[in-house]
């Protein structure tokens, strides 16, 4: 029993940092429709700013996290300005590989400047505990869910309530329709691009003191990130929340219940992905995606 | 009999008898090029399905696997080994067409994406069957030489140049040029997309597979981490798009640059990673200036040259 309590718990604390790692993509997709093959890169750069704030300022990661998130932010309305508005009418294809390209650049680039070595993050909070009963739970881990809750709260507030948010659940249910209501779209596009790469970044900064930063990490969050959002079904909010839960419970109860599990676990994703073009290939809150 | 055609014809031969005559740093360049084209070839067959493939390592690895599963543990030999190696990726890739069978071709992206992913962790996961993380060494015993390697490598690549040429005179080629530009409509006309994807993936995945296998016997030593190598994936799409996506002479052209562009960045700048950012920069810069590569570029050259701006015009409001 107090394993299965055990597993809960972890599995909750995980699908905090799940639902923000893949809100963010989500949102992006849903409004732009283009699917951002970079989104694991924003995470690194995060990661890496929250790093580099923490050795040379000694700031903590929770207090770097805003400026990183709005540094990074502003690179990616760079980038969409220099890349990708020129593609948003294009094919498919050339979204896919040119934001697999940029992903690719961005990636290296950080190969080259600070190197493949593994670092981390340490704070008061990333290396106890507490107990609770039976149950141990990280505070680094507590810290960095109550940060997801907070920004995903603020986001869906945002999302509701104010003019830009309004405007962007507009453009996203219907571009052409906004755009007869005096929406600027091209504004809205660049602006959930930079909301998806500031979400991204943030759950960067929160994962330094959690998972070692290397410039290869964000692939292996995007992989999970894309079956969260295809689980949840493509630029549902409120599904994406529901498959991160779903997927970190899955990978939680596989490393427990599973032998060999913690190395299995990595694969859930995959096999959730698969199951779900399987199956409900709109994911469980999705538009129709079959092609029409 | 074309002049054209006899030009191929002694290229391709060529080709097949480089490794025969050359020093043995040619050995290494023919098995690198010789793969890429095959890569190439097959990566453009499933994009002229309108499929982009972000996981082409997922059936380069398959076929490693495989090959190496076959020698070590049943003792094939070289030859005997590629036959499930081409099966394997096969099978894999008609599966992964009837998953994703009506979906967008975003969401076949993201499954390859994910299929190579997720290969590599049962790959870890299952040492009695891979040598799991550490690795495995491929039966030395049965290990032919480098320079056949590389002959059976040109083979293949010539070959696999050849099949995509007789290709593009079928229906087929038609088929699915018609399904890439407008699926409900080629669907209208009688076409069923389902049908075909799973034809050309299987063929496209056969292909990636079979040139893993091939390679596997040159390099020798295989481990998840290699045989599912972002590498792989990153050179099958980069190589057609440099040369020239959606045509025949294209992946060839564009794995012999892309070869040598990586040989001149090592040379020239030679630092780790470097190479990996060259390929995203090449991405990147393809895709917004030059979206139908090295032979598209050229073709347009030539059209000016030989006077026609209208024909050039004509041409372009046909195609469109």
């Amino acid at each position: 029993m107090s394993l299965f309590l055990q597993c809960l718990a972890d599995g909750l604390l995980l699908g905090g940092l799940y639902s923000l790692m893949s809100i963010g993509l989500s949102l992006g997709f849903g409004v732009t429709r283009i699917v951002n093959f970079a989104h694991g890169e924003f995470i690194m750069l995060g990661a890496y700013g929250a790093f580099f704030a923490s050795i040379m300022f000694g700031l903590d990661p929770l207090l770097s996290l805003p400026l990183v998130a709005i540094l990074i932010s502003l690179l990616s309305i760079v980038i969409f300005i220099l890349f990708i508005d020129r593609v948003l009418d294009a094919p498919h294809i050339n979204q896919i590989l040119l934001l697999f390209g940029i992903g690719l650049v961005m990636q290296n680039v950080a190969a080259i400047l600070w190197t493949g070595d593994a670092r981390s993050v340490s704070t008061p909070y990333s290396l106890t505990a507490m107990e609770m009963g039976d149950l141990l739970v990280g505070h680094g881990r507590m810290v960095a869910f109550g940060v997801a809750v907070v920004l995903i709260i603020a986001l869906l507030w945002w999302l509701r309530s104010s003019e830009l948010g309004r405007a962007t659940r507009a453009v996203a249910e219907n571009g052409t329709a906004a755009t007869l209501m005096g929406i600027n779209v091209n504004r809205i596009y660049m602006l959930s691009f930079a909301l998806n790469a500031a979400l991204g970044s943030a759950t960067g900064a929160i994962s330094s003191f959690l998972l070692t930063i290397t410039p290869f990490m964000g692939f292996h969050m995007l992989v999970k990130a894309f079956a969260i959002v295809v689980l949840g079904g493509l630029g549902s909010v409120p599904g994406t929340i529901i498959g991160a839960f779903a997927l970190a419970f899955a990978e939680t109860a596989v490393g427990y219940y599973v032998p060999d599990g913690i190395g299995w676990a990595e694969g859930v994703a995959f096999v959730v992905l698969l199951c779900v073009l399987i199956v409900r290939p709109r994911g469980i809150l999705g538009q129709a995606v079959e092609v029409n | 009999m074309s002049i054209r055609s006899i030009i191929y014809a002694l290229l391709s031969v060529a080709a097949i008898l480089l490794p025969l005559v050359a020093p043995p740093i040619v050995n290494d360049w023919t098995l690198r090029i010789g793969s890429l084209v095959m890569l190439a070839i097959s990566w453009n067959l499933a994009a002229n399905a309108g499929l982009i493939s972000l996981g082409h390592s997922a059936f380069w690895g398959l076929g490693s696997y495989a090959a190496l599963i076959a020698a070590n543990k049943y003792g094939f030999p070289f030859f005997a080994a590629l036959i499930p190696a081409a099966i394997v990726g096969a099978v894999a890739a008609a599966g992964l067409a009837v998953i994703t069978g009506r979906l967008r071709g975003i969401f076949f992206a993201i499954a390859t994406l994910a299929l190579s992913e997720g290969l590599r962790v049962v790959a870890v996961m299952t040492p009695g069957l891979t040598g799991g993380g550490g690795g495995v060494f491929i039966n030395q015993s049965l290990r032919p030489s480098t320079q056949f390697v590389a002959i059976v490598t040109s083979v293949c690549a010539v070959a696999f140049a050849y099949v995509a040429y007789l290709i593009s005179r079928t229906p087929f080629h038609y088929a699915c040029r018609a399904m890439r530009n407008n699926e409900s409509a080629s669907q209208m006309l009688g076409i069923s997309p389902l049908r075909f994807r799973i034809g050309v993936l299987a063929l496209s995945g056969g292909m990636a597979s079979l040139a893993g296998g091939i390679n596997i016997w040159y390099s020798g030593f295989l481990d998840p981490a290699i045989g599912f190598d972002l590498h792989v994936t990153i050179l099958a799409q980069i190589a057609p798009i440099l040369g020239g996506i959606h045509t025949l002479p294209g992946p060839i052209i564009g794995a012999f640059a892309t070869v040598g562009l990586s040989e001149l960045s090592r040379i020239w700048l030679g630092q780790q990673g470097i190479s990996l950012l060259v390929y995203g920069l090449i991405l990147v810069i393809s895709i917004l200036y030059m979206p139908k590569g090295i032979y598209g570029a050229w073709q347009s050259l030539m059209t000016r040259a030989s006077g026609g701006r209208s024909r050039q015009r004509l041409v372009e409001r046909t195609a469109s």
